[in-house]
């Protein structure tokens, strides 16, 4: 184990610690400890170390001076040496700079408020590159946020890419985050009956029904864009080396890497429709195996769109007959 | 004192002396000094070469010079590299930054760790709102793009060498943008495809063009990222669909004034990469049609008889 993993989150609390409190005389411990995120007897054993600190020759008035007063504030003297917090390592300067820039991007966001100009100010002191955040903006994005901030039960028409059918749904939206790339919406679906994770992108419009509705216990988290239910079905696929990508990409329960190098992964899939993109996506390179009602599955994906073509045998005839269906010059 | 000092409080103190001193002092001096070294020479040795790691491993500039006739090396920490310059934020200001560090999710600690130096953290939870991983080598990209310093690392299995002209953020991805030495051309690189460290050049190495604006250099639309010279797709899209076919395909997509048949559209694209467009237009299952070229159009057509003739899986 490194000596870092071991001492170094509490020798960083300190050294910031001391210099606020420095800068803060005669501050009431809860509040110390809250800004750095312990508790009153931790803040106690770091005050106590802090007693321990000096500098040669060592006699008492080289020492760090901590007064701790009958109404438990606070002060902290003769920390000359540590007026000051260590500067930003790059991935604390990275981290401050990516998460102000990407909540500024958020739409909505006040572009000349105080979030600006801290950045601004930032990037100033300590001579930071400018970073750019595009987290995009889905045309039912505002209408979304403005329910879910007033609590209004929404009517939406949907389109869900994994049944392939756009649907009116009723829903109580409780939280919008953008993860993966993508705009998504945490709600209690009336249609559905339970909780449900909408992508913004693919809601087509957004009605209001006049209701609102309290808030529920929910468990969305961001990041949680797909978490398997129990009653998903399990498909066993299997994987040539093009497709191995998959294993990574989805949240496999079963891996198995055989010897010729193909793989056998097992995947909670919640939508036919989501399964038969995948798999006429991979084409060649996979194939599902079980459970046997999918064996079929792509096939009868690739015959349906091979329709839309011309012929599930496959001919290549143009789709519509029609004269101006700019197929032109093509048997 | 009855009790031994703890490791914590020799770092601190260890620290604090070189932090005080107005000189640089060799490590004789430093553990005859500083409570809490082992009497013994290797011993003392090695923990102070713990010591030292641990306060460079959080960001201490720890230097080392030559003192004397030049035959031992001494320590010092200079303040003016140590200490955070006042950022000058006011209570509205530095309350933005709490807020967006708990807002936005980029599965590290350093957002917490930079907040603590800058007087604490959020008051109170925030509901995240988006979730933007930093992969691990962002950091030193950053530090690079920061100092003008040239990188070397390997992405998709080929050594790059790279001026970091930019770092930005698009569709949920961390790119790195700047200038290919090798390949004599403009760049952009994901984050989370660099495989390994990364390398560090000297700092001051090149000049980033001015009013460079790293995200109009990075294309997240894998059909466009081809070295096939451009072709025009034409696509129909049923009615329903052609929303999502839009915000997906970008600006530059053109709706043809189709024929007055409001079920369908015609929407033409530019594509260089065939194989990546053809994952994007069946993802539409039934409901679009390549229409031309033939070539792509044919290439669709053969794909799906090979996965309707039972694809014969890895072989």
């Amino acid at each position: 184990m490194s000596p870092r993993a071991l001492a170094g989150p509490e020798i960083q609390r300190i050294l910031a610690l001391v210099p606020w409190i420095v800068a803060h005389p005669a501050s009431p411990k809860p509040e110390i400890a809250a800004r750095f995120g312990i508790t009153v007897e931790q803040l106690d054993d770091d005050l106590a170390l802090v007693l321990m600190i000096g500098v040669p020759p060592y006699s008492p008035g080289d020492y760090l001076d901590v007064e701790d007063d009958e109404d438990g504030n606070v002060t902290i003297r003769l920390a000359e040496y540590f007026r000051r917090p260590l500067r930003l390592t790059p991935a604390e300067g990275l981290a401050l700079l990516a998460a102000g820039r990407a909540l500024l991007a958020v739409p909505g966001s006040d572009p000349d408020g105080p979030l600006a100009t801290a950045l601004a100010k930032l990037e100033d002191a300590l001579e930071l590159p400018g970073l750019v955040v595009d987290v995009g903006e889905p045309g039912q994005l505002a209408a979304i946020r403005d329910a879910v901030a007033h609590r209004r039960r929404v009517e939406i028409a949907y389109w869900s890419a994994g049944r392939d059918e756009l649907t009116t749904r009723r829903i109580d939206p409780e939280v919008v985050f953008f993860a993966t790339g993508e705009w998504y919406v945490g709600a209690y679906c009336h249609r559905a009956r339970d909780e449900r994770m909408f992508r913004v992108d693919r809601i087509r419009s957004v009605e209001p029904t006049g209701e609102h509705f309290e808030p529920g216990a929910t468990g969305f988290e961001t990041g949680d864009v797909y978490t398997p239910r129990a009653d998903d079905t399990r498909v066993t696929l299997e994987l040539g080396p093009a497709a191995a990508w998959v294993a990574e990409a989805y949240p496999t329960e079963a891996v198995t890497e055989r010897a010729d190098g193909s793989l056998e992964i097992v995947l909670a899939v919640s939508e036919r429709g989501w399964l038969e993109r995948l798999l006429l996506r991979l084409g060649p390179d996979a194939r599902a195996v079980a459970p046997p009602d999918l064996e079929a599955l792509a096939a009868d994906a690739a015959r349906r769109i091979l329709r839309r073509y011309g012929g599930a045998d496959g001919a290549d005839r143009p789709a519509r007959a029609r004269p101006d269906a700019r197929a032109r010059g093509r048997a | 004192m009855p009790d031994a000092p703890s490791r914590v409080e020799r770092v601190l103190n260890l620290l604090a002396l070189l932090l005080d001193t107005r000189r640089a002092l060799t490590r004789e001096e430093i553990v005859h000094d500083v409570a809490g070294y082992p009497a013994q020479i290797t011993a003392y040795r090695r923990a102070f070469e713990r010591d030292k790691e641990t306060l460079r491993g959080m960001g201490v500039p720890l230097t080392t010079e030559p003192i004397g006739d030049g035959s031992e090396l001494g320590y010092r920490v200079r303040p003016d590299d140590y200490y955070l310059p006042d950022l000058g934020l006011d209570a509205e200001e530095a309350a933005a930054l709490r807020v967006a560090v708990s807002a936005v999710s980029l599965g590290s600690h350093a957002g917490e760790g930079a907040l603590l130096k800058l007087g604490g953290l959020a008051d109170e939870a925030v509901a995240p709102i988006a979730s933007l991983p930093i992969a691990p080598a962002l950091a030193t990209l950053f530090e690079a793009f920061r100092t003008r310093a040239v990188v070397r690392f390997t992405h998709r299995d080929r050594l790059r060498t790279v001026e970091p002209w930019g770092l930005t953020s698009k569709r949920g991805h961390w790119y790195l943008v700047g200038f290919d030495r090798d390949r004599d051309a403009l760049r952009a690189f994901r984050a989370d495809r660099i495989e390994g460290d990364v390398e560090l050049g000297e700092p001051d190495a090149f000049e980033t063009p001015p009013d460079f604006r790293p995200d109009d250099h990075v294309e997240s639309r894998a059909w466009l990222l081809g070295d096939d010279p451009a072709v025009t797709v034409r696509v129909r899209v049923d009615m329903d669909h052609l929303d999502t076919m839009l915000s997906e395909l970008g600006t530059d997509a053109v709706v043809e004034d189709d024929d007055g048949d409001d079920r369908s559209a015609v929407v033409e694209v530019a594509v260089t990469n065939p194989a990546a467009f053809r994952t994007f237009v069946l993802g539409f299952l039934e409901h679009a049609e390549v229409l031309e070229p033939p070539a792509m159009r044919a290439d669709v057509v053969t794909w799906l008889e090979r996965v309707a003739a039972g694809a014969p899986g890895a072989s």
